[in-house]
């Protein structure tokens, strides 16, 4: 009876556990995937591991969010663990608001903890500028960084903010469940309240305190919001890398990070437990009716340590693990700033890694790359102050909306020779008329992406996006302007109309054809693995994804782009430079170089987004068929980058004045209820 | 001496009132104000930011009807799973912690992406619903012609997302009451001829209730505030509380006033839940509130 009570147990919690690891398995299986999908599968491949070494971003943010998440995990357990206990012996009147103000960062949306943070850190270190400014004046024995940045520390400060009312809330079951009497009984037996805290306290709460310690490494790992907004221009951790990819495709090379973690995770966890299960028989064999003994390693220590020279041991310890924290931290500021650095801010997966590599040992000058999820992101973070990059690669409309807001700085020309490389038709860009803030990076169109196995007609207009013929089959962007636009188009109206009334009645098409049924969802990146697997029919999206789209479609999906003939959107992304730039002669550097013919190629070949260089783009088919072997196909090239015809249809956005700007906000989230 | 612990409370409360209170100070004030004060024209406090709240009604309620049904099914699973987990062996017990936590180490987009592809119109589920014949079984019963069940960019899918990635944060708070409690008051019960059913409901259950409320805390908080789930697995069909305000932080408008003062509003109300649901908990005997 009993026992097949505990087979059913078993099985229960077999089957919660088939639900927690099915996505895991399947996240495994695709780091083996030879194609770049994460829901195709198009055979075994180990490629995704060969790279992952040679990856830089990714096993900087690695070590990057192992150092940040375990620091921040062990800081929030203690200081939880005694706050908690602290809490719980006050008063009820006491305990009441702090636990209620406790719970408000994790109430807050992660968005409004992170961008208040990091208003709260950049008017510190306004405060703490002046404060030195003065301080460094008037006494000169000690000089006062004047300009502090966030950075590791802000990061971590951030972690344990949002980590400990997890801790609380996990060791307070265990507080209210704990006999009051045991620690005052402990004390009057003549245990120091330190002994008191050790064996009577800690072994009662230990549970809690595990359980709150697993929940803050866990939140602190998943974390991006937050980090996002106080990790400043030269650290990144790797959800923030992994976001920054959203606004390509998200690579296997994390599904291959994540898989080794996680056995690396398992191994200690099985070797623990089998070391444990060892020494629980041994202990059984040596005494079974003695109770186990503590470990006699950490009694004797524990017996040192609350002797009066223990005391001494104890704070000295304390304060060399303080000395070398902040040492380390130092250490790591003073390196950072030491060597001669560029900040970039770009999208992810939007430049072939090896030419940062390339930069580096060419000019010295190491290159910190920090990846947006989108222009907004960016521009929200510039906002708050949060960022102090040099380089951004914003698109057109985010360029005149940074230039009209005084937010970039004119790019000196004599140091940037390879411009004169740059195409004519990329000059004089209506984001940027008179050439003074851009160098373009990639330019590419929009278009329909359709799934010829299922749509047997030739597509070549948006009206697909709006009638009933694939209802339940089309995708929306996940973007007001991009979607707002597509009607626009149709309609015959400028993409960069700021009449309320085409406004709306572009709107309204959408909004009547969404309450038609007619679109499966709204998507963003999400695209890539849905039309690849052939789960939607029609969707539209950016030329150079849907070449990375085919490469990896599915067996029986047929996919196909058009442009259609009301026209579209095309776009220019340039590398920009920020006001106050901090290191303004590097970035010319890196721009200069960058935008040379080789960089050109070598992104073109790599991000299948058109080159803005006119003898790259030229040259690209020759230097394909060089490297594969194979002829470039010629359609590919054209969907690549457009020929002239095309782009004559095409429009380019510019940044929209802020009252269309809210209305198309407005509009979407009325979509959206 | 009891005066001697509440002083370990002291320096959070500084903390809090640095890391906590200034910030949501500084998001007050935003909530109080509009873009025109951040031109540099002066300060004026306006309401207007909550007074246009009203059009978000549906949103509101939206979350919180699926944060309540995600927190709802987190405990019909979660509690069990604590329950049964409690009662087996310490080994057991302790690789089950942490494969409990384990999933939850791998980046929350990659987990959500392999949801997608199991619950795509051709994904993994569908396919096998296919193979067993569960989809023509389906249309034979109904008379309706489906080639596929769809739970993606469904409401449903949100709550699916909910309760996979908070699940945890249920199981882990129960389970750590029920583990270290006290085996004699059960046999006490026992003894005195109380049926299992009745050991359960009045002693267990009533001494688990702190770490239900964690639970219960943990799970329908971030449930409420979360974006990206209903984004990914819903399909921008449902948006949620989470949605609307990233909307006014990193959506083409930029309005961090609107956004901060929905995040107040939302707060107050999340407040307002807690504050009821820990006073019904009061009620239970033993359960001394959070």
């Amino acid at each position: 009876m009993r026992k097949q009570n505990r087979f059913g147990g078993r099985f229960v919690i077999g089957l919660v556990f088939l639900f927690l690891y099915l996505p895991i398995f399947l996240l495994i299986v695709f780091s083996f995937n030879a194609g770049d999908s994460s829901a195709v599968w198009q055979g075994f491949s180990l490629k995704w591991y060969a790279s992952l070494f040679e990856n830089r971003l990714v096993m900087e943010s690695l070590a990057t969010t192992l150092l940040v998440s375990l620091l921040a995990t062990a800081i929030a357990t203690v200081a939880g663990t005694f706050a908690a206990i602290g809490i719980y012996s006050l008063t009820k009147k006491w305990r009441d608001p702090i636990l209620v103000v406790n719970d408000v960062p994790m109430m807050n949306a992660d968005i409004v903890t992170g961008v208040s943070l990091c208003l709260f850190f950049v008017a510190f270190f306004n405060g703490w500028h002046g404060f030195a400014e003065w301080f460094n004046s008037v006494q000169h024995a000690i000089t006062l960084p004047e300009q502090l940045h966030l950075g590791l520390v802000t990061l971590i400060l951030a972690h344990v903010c949002f980590n400990i009312p997890y801790v609380i809330l996990n060791v307070a079951p265990k507080l209210r469940q704990m006999d009051k009497n045991l620690v005052d009984a402990a004390q009057d037996l003549g245990c120091t309240w330190m002994q008191a805290f050790f064996k009577v306290i800690l072994p009662e709460i230990k549970p809690g305190i595990v359980s709150g310690a697993l929940i803050a490494f866990t939140m602190s790992v998943d974390d991006f919001v937050i980090s996002y907004f106080t990790a400043g221009s030269s650290t990144q951790t790797l959800a923030m890398a992994i976001y920054g990819m959203t606004k390509k495709r998200v690579t296997p090379v994390v599904n291959a990070v994540s898989t080794l973690m996680f056995l690396a995770v398992l191994v200690v966890l099985v070797i623990n437990n089998i070391r444990e299960m060892r020494q629980e028989k041994m202990a059984e064999k040596r005494a079974s009716f003695e109770p186990v003994k503590p470990n006699p390693f950490i009694e004797s220590i524990r017996e040192k340590l609350a002797t009066p020279q223990g005391r001494v041991f104890r704070r000295v310890t304390a304060a060399v693990l303080c000395v070398a924290f902040v040492a380390t931290v130092g250490l790591l500021t003073a390196f950072t700033t030491s060597v001669p650095v560029v900040n970039v801010c770009s999208w992810g997966e939007y430049i072939d890694e090896s030419l940062i590599d390339q930069f580096e040992e060419e000019y010295g000058v190491r290159v910190n790359y920090q990846t947006a999820e989108s222009n907004e992101a960016m521009y929200s973070l510039l906002k708050s102050g949060g960022a102090d990059y040099d380089v951004i690669v914003p698109s057109d409309y985010m360029i005149s909306q940074l230039i009209e807001e005084g937010m970039l700085e004119e790019l000196d020309y004599g140091q940037i020779p390879n411009y004169s490389q740059i195409d004519d038709r990329f000059k004089d860009l209506p984001c940027d008329p008179e050439n003074r803030y851009t160098v373009p990076y990639t330019w590419g169109t929009v278009g329909i992406i359709y799934n010829a196995a299922v749509v047997d007609e030739e597509i070549d207009s948006w009206s697909v996006l709006f009638d009933d013929t694939y209802a339940g089959q089309v995708l929306l962007i996940n973007n007001s302007r991009d979607a707002i636009g597509v009607a626009l188009k149709y309609l015959g109206y400028s993409m960069n109309t700021t009449d309320p009334d085409e406004i709306n009645e572009a709107f309204e098409l959408i909004a009547d054809a969404n309450a038609r049924g007619v679109y499966q969802g709204k998507v963003m990146d999400e695209i890539f693995q849905t039309m690849e697997g052939g789960n939607a029919a029609i969707a539209f999206y950016y030329a150079g994804d849907y070449l990375s789209m085919v490469e990896n479609q599915a067996d029986g999906v047929d996919l196909r782009f058009v442009i259609p003939k009301e026209g579209s959107n095309w776009f220019v992304d340039a590398m920009c430079v920020l006001k106050d730039a901090p290191h303004y002669e590097n970035a010319m550097k890196w721009i200069n170089f960058i935008a040379s013919k080789e960089c050109n190629l070598a992104n073109m070949d790599y991000i299948w987004y058109a080159s803005p260089n006119a003898e790259a783009l030229e040259e690209y088919p020759a230097y394909y068929e060089e490297l594969y072997g194979e002829e470039l196909d010629e359609e590919t090239y054209e969907i690549m980058a457009a020929p002239e015809d095309v782009l004559e249809r095409c429009e380019m956005y510019v940044c929209l004045p802020q009252e269309a700007r809210t209305l198309y906000n407005d509009l979407w989230i009325k979509l959206g209820i | 001496m009891k005066n001697k612990r509440s002083l370990f409370a002291i320096p959070y409360v500084v903390w809090m009132a640095l890391f906590v209170v200034i910030p949501i100070v500084i998001m007050l004030v935003y909530s109080l104000t509009t873009a025109a004060s951040d031109a540099g024209e002066g300060l004026h406090l306006t309401f207007e930011n909550f007074t246009g709240m009203f059009d978000y009604v549906t949103v509101f309620g939206r979350s919180f009807w699926l944060a309540i049904i995600a927190t709802v099914v987190c405990l019909l699973i979660g509690y069990p799973v604590s329950y049964l987990m409690a009662k087996e062996g310490p080994g057991f017990q302790r690789v089950a912690m942490a494969l409990i936590m384990l999933p939850m180490w791998i980046n929350f987009l990659l987990r959500t992406y392999a949801w997608m592809s199991i619950l795509e119109n051709n994904g993994l589920l569908n396919q096998l619903f296919q193979k067993i014949g569960l989809i023509s079984l389906y249309n034979h019963i109904t008379g309706s012609d489906v080639e596929y069940f769809q739970m993606i960019r469904t409401p449903g899918a949100v709550v699916l997302g909910m309760v996979y990635n908070y699940l945890p944060f249920m199981i882990l708070p129960i389970y750590s009451v029920l583990c270290k409690m006290d085996n004699s008051l059960i046999e006490a019960a026992q003894d005195l001829g109380a049926g299992a059913g009745e050991v359960f409901r009045r002693v267990t259950l009533p001494l688990s209730l702190p770490g239900v409320l964690s639970g219960v805390t943990m799970v329908f908080v971030p449930s409420v505030s979360t974006f990206a789930i209903s984004r990914l697995l819903g399909g921008g069909t449902s948006m949620m509380l989470g949605d609307l305000i990233e909307n006014q932080f990193l959506g083409g408008a930029y309005n961090p006033h609107l956004g901060a003062a929905i995040s107040m509003v939302m707060m107050v109300i999340v407040l307002i839940c807690m504050l009821v649901m820990n006073h019904f908990g009061e009620g239970e005997e033993q359960a001394v509130m959070l």
